[in-house]
C-alpha cells in the first residue's frame, strides 16, 4: 500500500459528515435572520410585531431545510 | 402621592398570527396524516401506516415548536424582543428541537415496524406544507406598522 492510499483512507460513515453539511448551511441562516431582526428592531422599535412574523418565516424556511437534510437519514443506507 | 396601578399589557400585535398558524399547520398536519397513512397502507401495508403517522407528528411537533417558543417568549418577555429571555427562549427551543429530532432519527431507523421511504416523504410533504400554510397564514394577517410601544407618558402600553 502506497503513501497515498493511506492518506486517503477514511473510516467510519460517510453520513456523519452529511449531517455536518446539513447544519451548516441552517446555522448560517438562522444566524443571520435573527441578527437582522435585532438589528432592525434595535433601530426601529415601533416595527417588531411585523419584523417578529418575518423572522417566523425566515426561520421556518431555514429549519425545513435542516430537517428534509437529516431526514434523508431514513431513506440514504449507509 | 397615591402609587400608579401597574402598567397594563395588551397582547402583544404578533401574538395571534401565531396562534393562527398552530391552528392551521396542525390541521394541515392531520390532513396529511390520513392521505400519507391511506397511501402508506395501500402501497407497504401496516408499517407505512405507522410510518405516515409518526412523520405527519414529528412535523407538526417540530415544526410548531418555532411558534410556540415565540408564544411563550412572547409572554414571558412582554412582547420586548431586545429583553435576554426572548431570544434565549426561541432559539433554546430551536437548538433543543434539533437534538430531540437528531435522537429520534437515530433511533427510529432502525425500527423494524418503520418504513424510512414512507415517513421521509410524509416528512418532506408535511414540512413543504407546513411552509405554504405559514406564508398563507402571515399574507392574510393584518399588523400594524407601529405597535408594541410605550411613549412617554403612557399610563398603559399600547
Amino acid at each position: 500500500m502506497d503513501a497515498t492510499t493511506v492518506l486517503a483512507e477514511i473510516n467510519g460513515n460517510i453520513a456523519t459528515v452529511g449531517y455536518g453539511l446539513a447544519a451548516i448551511g441552517p446555522a448560517i441562516g438562522v444566524g443571520i435572520v435573527v441578527g437582522k431582526t435585532i438589528e432592525g428592531v434595535a433601530r426601529q422599535p415601533e416595527l417588531q410585531g411585523r419584523l417578529t412574523v418575518l423572522m417566523y418565516i425566515g426561520i421556518a424556511f431555514t429549519e425545513a431545510l435542516a430537517f428534509i437534510g437529516i431526514a434523508t437519514y431514513f431513506i440514504f443506507t449507509g | 402621592m397615591t402609587p400608579q396601578p401597574p402598567a397594563r399589557r395588551p397582547e402583544p400585535s404578533s401574538t395571534p398570527v401565531f396562534r393562527n398558524i398552530l391552528k392551521y399547520g396542525t390541521l394541515l398536519s392531520v390532513a396529511i396524516a390520513v392521505i400519507g397513512g391511506a397511501l402508506g397502507y395501500v402501497l407497504v401495508g401496516a408499517n407505512g401506516l405507522v410510518s405516515a403517522l409518526v412523520g405527519a407528528a414529528m412535523a407538526v411537533l417540530f415544526l410548531g415548536v418555532t411558534a410556540a417558543s415565540i408564544l411563550f417568549a412572547n409572554r414571558v418577555s412582554g412582547a420586548d424582543m431586545l429583553n435576554p429571555a426572548y431570544f434565549a427562549i426561541v432559539m433554546g427551543a430551536w437548538f433543543l428541537k434539533f437534538l430531540v429530532f437528531l435522537i429520534l432519527v437515530f433511533v427510529l431507523k432502525d425500527q423494524p415496524w418503520i418504513d424510512g421511504t414512507v415517513l421521509f416523504l410524509t416528512l418532506v410533504a408535511a414540512v413543504l406544507g407546513t411552509l405554504v400554510v405559514d406564508l398563507v397564514v402571515i399574507a392574510r394577517s393584518r399588523i400594524p406598522y407601529v405597535s408594541d410601544v410605550t411613549l412617554p407618558g403612557d399610563t398603559e402600553r399600547r
